[in-house]
């Protein structure tokens, strides 16, 4: 076990934090931004759909899938850039339950 | 009987073989496995059994019905079910995995060092799973009792005693793959009367590519039946209740125990976030293909029923007519059906859709074995949350530490009989409409565990009384909402009952904070435990250092 820098694990908690502000920023304007604003998109349409009607029942949700996904991804890629091996955390937290 | 009847029942007696079979073979040994299967399992395949366990009777059955006769409005659920999978994958489910607790009464009781918090989530997380659960016991009754050609009830206990068995006597490892085997098998059911209806209606057999043409010339269809137009928002509920269901439903997904626990069968905080996405994924398959069902059903319900002879109409009508889930009366009695003059019931939009696009009896009866697995899988879950929470939670935490691992299991087992029979009992004669006693869940899950899991992970000065606080009043703002609205009429800015969970929720996050601010911040080991939340299992926080292992 070796110390590390209080400032490079702020740092990663820092990145790892503004990517989830991020991805909750686009969760609430597809989803409660879009309803707020629904009469408004009435005349626009899309791919045969009314727009609002279009983001309610395909377009949030596939905003949603592809938001976790990137999420694993880029965490994934946090990760590495401060050098977290999944092989270590997976060791470490086999024994992580509590003993009973 | 007829040739019908046969082939559901040996698709569904072939299903309920095979996840029977899985749950003798995978047959818990030890506590460990009973509740949290080892915690060996890959994201992909924790995905699938996440979204088996997701999807109830009420999404499989009822959901495509529900936007068909709501239009706009039924989207809320839409979203509001798949939402709730970014509050969970962002803000709870890698957190609570690196905590490593067995269940989430167990993170509460540990992380705010309090039996009484300990023992009020046991509690509210048996209020959440038992109200849950008696809907999905009475939608396995309906379809059991549908296709055994006997009364609802007698169905519903058939699904009781099934339901007990599996969960008592395979855990939650007999269960995580008798729930890959279930989401297969309902995904299956549920695409192909989609995919061979989109085929026929406008050649594409892609549904979610083309159904956006067919809700496109609902427009000009409605105007000339002069009913409300089918995309207009609102019409059905005021946008405040629009808004305030969908933050129930997405809270109350990051609340709910028995799904929180699936996270805990993962290995790390990556296995978690890559859970949710897949999790995600699966069941973003079924609510994206469930607007699609509801406009292709009232596309030919709009074309083929409506303005016919009531004299000539199809064949398939009469047997759900018989059924009393289509109601047809002549009102004008001028012979022709107007679409005014049908009543349709939610149920039959997934269940008659085989029938309508005839599609024969195999498919008819994969759909029926894909509702009961819908229904089961769902319940089984609940009833591993319930007898977990008072076995593990009650039992052994507070009231017989020193109770044996045998011991334990048996009380488990016992816990998950007893609550099935108790909520089937109350299923046989349910206190509401499915969807709404389902609602209530989410409502109380959004007001009582949503505050107190996401300040007790991100907040390190939340504390005891803080928590407690929180969740009594979460837990009496959002019972009080729902009873005064039902019953007392009661409503602001036109919310009703399905949406108590905005207030519950706001309540419970102010009373926690002010409460916490008020009194003693927690110890300071707990304050660093939670500290060490923010960094993958690799990194240790102590004494205002980071350690690297």
């Amino acid at each position: 076990m070796k110390q590390i820098d209080k400032k490079v694990a702020d740092s990663y908690f820092r990145e790892r934090v503004r990517l989830i502000a991020i991805f909750l920023i686009i969760w609430f304007i597809v989803s409660f931004g879009v309803v707020m604003f629904a009469e408004s998109f009435k005349n626009m349409t899309f791919n045969g759909f009314p727009f609002h009607y279009f983001m309610g029942a395909q377009g949030a949700v596939v905003t949603f899938i592809v938001l976790l996904f990137i999420n694993a991804k880029v965490s994934d890629s946090i990760d590495k850039k401060y050098g977290i091996s999944e092989e270590k955390n997976e060791q470490l937290s086999a024994g992580k339950a509590l003993d009973h | 009987m007829d040739t019908q009847f046969l082939v559901s029942l040996s698709i569904i007696i072939a299903s309920f073989a095979l996840y029977i079979g899985i749950a003798i073979y995978n047959k818990a040994k030890e506590t460990s496995d009973f509740y949290v299967a080892g915690r060996g399992i890959s994201p992909f395949s924790n995905g699938m059994a996440i979204a088996a366990d997701w999807m109830s009777a009420a999404s499989f059955i009822g959901m495509a019905g529900t936007i068909m006769l709501l239009g706009y409005d039924g989207l809320a659920y839409i979203m509001g079910w798949t939402g709730g999978y970014l509050l969970l994958t962002f803000l709870l489910a890698p957190q609570l995995r690196k905590y490593g607790r067995y269940t989430v009464p167990e993170f509460i009781g540990d992380r705010f060092e309090s039996h009484s918090a300990r023992m009020i989530a046991a509690l509210c997380t048996i209020i959440i799973s038992f109200v849950y659960s008696i809907g999905q016991l009475s939608g396995s009754g309906v379809v059991i009792g549908r296709l055994l050609e006997v009364d609802a009830k007698v169905g519903t206990m058939i699904g009781v005693v099934l339901i007990a068995f599996y969960a008592a006597f395979g855990g939650m490892k007999g269960i995580t793959w008798t729930q890959v085997a279930q989401y297969i098998i309902l995904i299956i059911a549920y695409l192909i009367p989609v995919v061979f209806m989109s085929l026929q209606l406008t050649g594409n057999p892609i549904p979610w590519l083309s159904y956006g043409k067919i809700v496109g010339e609902f427009q000009q269809l409605d105007q000339q039946l002069g009913i409300s137009q089918y995309t207009d928002p609102f019409l059905k509920g005021s946008k405040w209740q629009f808004l305030a269901l969908m933050f129930t439903l997405m809270a109350g997904t990051a609340g709910l125990p028995h799904v929180i626990v699936r996270f805990y069968t993962v290995s790390t905080m990556k296995a978690a976030r890559w859970s949710g996405a897949w999790a995600l994924l699966f069941i973003g398959l079924l609510y994206l293909s469930a607007p699609a069902y509801a406009a292709f059903s009232r596309f030919i319900l709009i074309k083929n029923v409506v303005g016919q002879k009531i004299s000539e109409l199809p064949a398939w009508t009469e047997k759900w007519i018989n059924t009393g889930k289509l109601q047809i009366a002549d009102a004008n009695s001028d012979g022709i059906l107007q679409w005014q003059e049908m009543v349709i019931s939610n149920d039959i939009v997934v269940m008659a859709t085989p029938e309508i696009a005839n599609l024969g009896v195999f498919v008819i009866g994969l759909v029926a074995a894909g509702a009961m697995a819908a229904a089961l899988s769902t319940a089984g879950g609940l009833m591993i949350a319930i007898s977990s929470s008072f076995a593990h939670d009650i039992y052994y935490r507070i009231l017989r530490p020193n109770a044996s691992e045998q011991n334990r299991l048996l009380v488990a087992r016992i816990s998950i009989v007893a609550a099935t029979v108790l909520a089937g009992l109350v299923a046989l004669n349910p206190p509401g409409v499915i969807t709404q006693i389902v609602a209530w869940a989410f409502a109380i899950a959004a007001s009582t565990f949503f505050p107190a899991l996401v300040l007790g992970v991100w907040w390190k000065r939340s504390n005891a009384a803080g928590a407690i606080a929180g969740m009594l009043v979460g837990l009496v703002v959002s019972l009080g909402y729902i009873l005064a609205a039902k019953y007392g009429g009661f409503s602001v800015a036109g919310i009703v009952d399905t949406g108590a969970g905005i207030f519950g929720a706001v309540a419970a996050m102010l009373a926690n904070v002010v409460v916490s601010l008020m009194t003693k911040e927690p110890s300071q080991s707990v304050q660093e435990e939670v500290y060490d939340l923010r960094y993958p299992e690799q990194m240790t926080y102590k004494d205002g250092q980071v350690w690297m292992r």
